[in-house]
């Protein structure tokens, strides 16, 4: 029996989409059967992040509607070999098209089958949130360290300690250092001591995410990218390894490197 | 037989009180008390006292009784006093009085409701608010929307470890936190909120409470 986490932030924009394709793409990595399961129906856009838009046959609504079977609308991602697998949101119908009730069974299903299912929440507090949040075991909640995500994510926590799940966890996305050090944003401290629920992980915002999300490629396939070492930090805490929270620091460079950067820009 | 007085009339320093006796019949109680005021012989205007023993009068047969009073003789009734309580108001005091602890954090879009008073043990979020018929002692920091003596109490009062809310209620006053709050904005630490004696929404160190407002001191003795 599996485990299902809902991935939700309240706000839109702050990397719900981009959080669940690199996360269940790194636990694939490490070898775990993972189903990506895109609640956003009318909405969707996990599958363009994976890049697997064009294979869709069936979508949620199908299943949940009895159109086909599960496996049926499942797409399988090729670059990890029989280990991530996608349940796309439909496109042509909103978010009223299913009930919480067909969720929970939808996800107990999936349990069944898969070590994780990862649940792309949509942005907001009502039918599509219900949804998402109705089967899940636990929830991460994805925050930027600017002041309205925080407080929408103050919101959603409330909501979310109401349910009978685990404590939800955090991941604050899209850190900037050097606007982090001059006061422009919230301190990782500060946004934690206002939320008050466990840290699960940070990533260092890079350029490179939104260009891999474009060519349809998680970042976490880049081993050197530094949000990529983020994602997959977060992946191992999940799969209970102890990982220290990684530094803000540069690393120092060495003498060659800090030459070649003279003449490089 | 001489039958028993229904009706005493006593003079105190406090003014005339009437002691009606709690035995008899209510009728025969307001035959016989409108037949003393009546004939009593007393002229201008005077201020008196009910006192109703054990007895218990609804709503409605206590005005009967001031009617009686006020119509018939030149007395006026200051107030009515009764020995007897019933199940529903007691509980009603209880629910007033009770102190209720909420351990945790009040987040956005969150409300805590409480008859009584409310401790929270923990913080209040902005956009997260909370309610009280009485005061609210918050242990952590306030930074949302804090509302005591909700059903009129103008003596309830706010105190947080950290001040910092948007906005502040009591009883009936609102006060939004601008920049214009400079002693809050200068002093966020132990801070309380008030209406004072203009019935002003006001601030003050958690130490002038005892000056400010010594009834909710419950605490007796110590060495």
């Amino acid at each position: 029996m599996g485990e299902a986490i809902v991935i939700t932030s309240g706000k839109g924009g702050v990397g719900k989409t981009t959080t669940t394709a690199n996360l269940g793409t790194a636990l694939a990595l490490q070898g775990k059967k993972v189903c990506l399961v895109d609640t956003d129906i009318g909405l969707r856009n996990l599958d363009v992040v994976l890049g697997l838009e064009n294979r869709i046959i069936y979508d949620l609504v199908d299943v949940v509607e009895g159109r086909c079977k599960p496996h049926q609308a499942l797409v399988k991602d090729k670059r990890v070999d029989e280990k991530l697998f996608l349940l796309p949101a439909a496109q042509t119908t909103d978010k009223n098209a299913v009930t919480t009730e067909q969720m929970k069974s939808l996800i107990e299903e999936l349990k069944r089958e898969f070590d994780y299912v990862l649940i792309d929440c949509p942005a907001g507090i009502e039918q599509g949130y219900r949804n998402a949040v109705a089967g899940a075991d636990s929830a991460i909640v994805v925050t930027t360290p600017e002041i309205s995500a925080v407080r929408d994510a103050d919101r959603i926590i409330g909501l979310l300690e109401q349910e009978e799940m685990a404590p939800p966890k955090l991941i604050i996305n899209r850190i900037r250092k050097n606007m982090m050090d001059a006061g422009d944003t919230m301190d990782i401290t500060e946004v934690t001591t206002h939320l008050s629920i466990d840290l699960l992980g940070i990533i260092i915002d890079s350029e490179d995410v939104i260009s891999s999300s474009n060519k349809g490629e998680p970042i976490v396939m880049d081993p050197n990218n530094k949000a990529s070492l983020g994602y997959r930090n977060i992946a191992r805490r999940i799969l209970g390894e102890s990982v220290p929270l990684m530094t803000l620091e540069e690393q120092p460079k060495g003498f060659f490197a800090k030459f070649k950067s003279m003449f490089t820009k | 037989m001489m039958k028993k007085a229904l009706v005493h009339i006593k003079g105190t320093k406090d003014g005339l009180i009437l002691h009606l006796d709690d035995q008899c019949a209510y009728t025969e109680l307001v035959e016989e008390l409108r037949r003393k005021v009546t004939d009593g012989g007393i002229d201008g205007k005077l201020e008196v006292q009910l006192h109703l023993g054990k007895r218990y009068c609804t709503k409605e047969q206590q005005h009967q009784l001031i009617d009686v009073v006020e119509h018939e003789s030149t007395m006026q009734v200051s107030k009515i006093v009764s020995e007897v309580l019933t199940i529903e108001e007691s509980q009603e005091q209880i629910i007033a009085n009770k102190c209720e602890t909420y351990v945790g954090i009040v987040r956005s879009g969150q409300v805590l409701r409480s008859t009584g008073d409310i401790i929270i043990i923990g913080d209040v979020n902005p956009n997260g608010r909370v309610e009280a018929g009485g005061n609210i002692y918050i242990l952590g920091k306030l930074k949302g929307i804090a509302h005591a003596g909700k059903a009129g109490n103008q003596q309830a009062i706010i105190t947080a470890a950290l001040f910092a809310p948007t906005h502040i209620l009591i009883a009936e006053k609102v006060a939004t936190m601008s920049n214009e709050q400079k002693f809050v904005l200068q002093h966020r630490e132990q801070l309380c909120a008030y209406l004072n004696s203009d019935g002003e929404i006001s601030y003050s160190h958690v130490q002038d409470i005892r000056k400010l407002r010594p009834a909710l001191n419950t605490f007796k003795g110590g060495s």
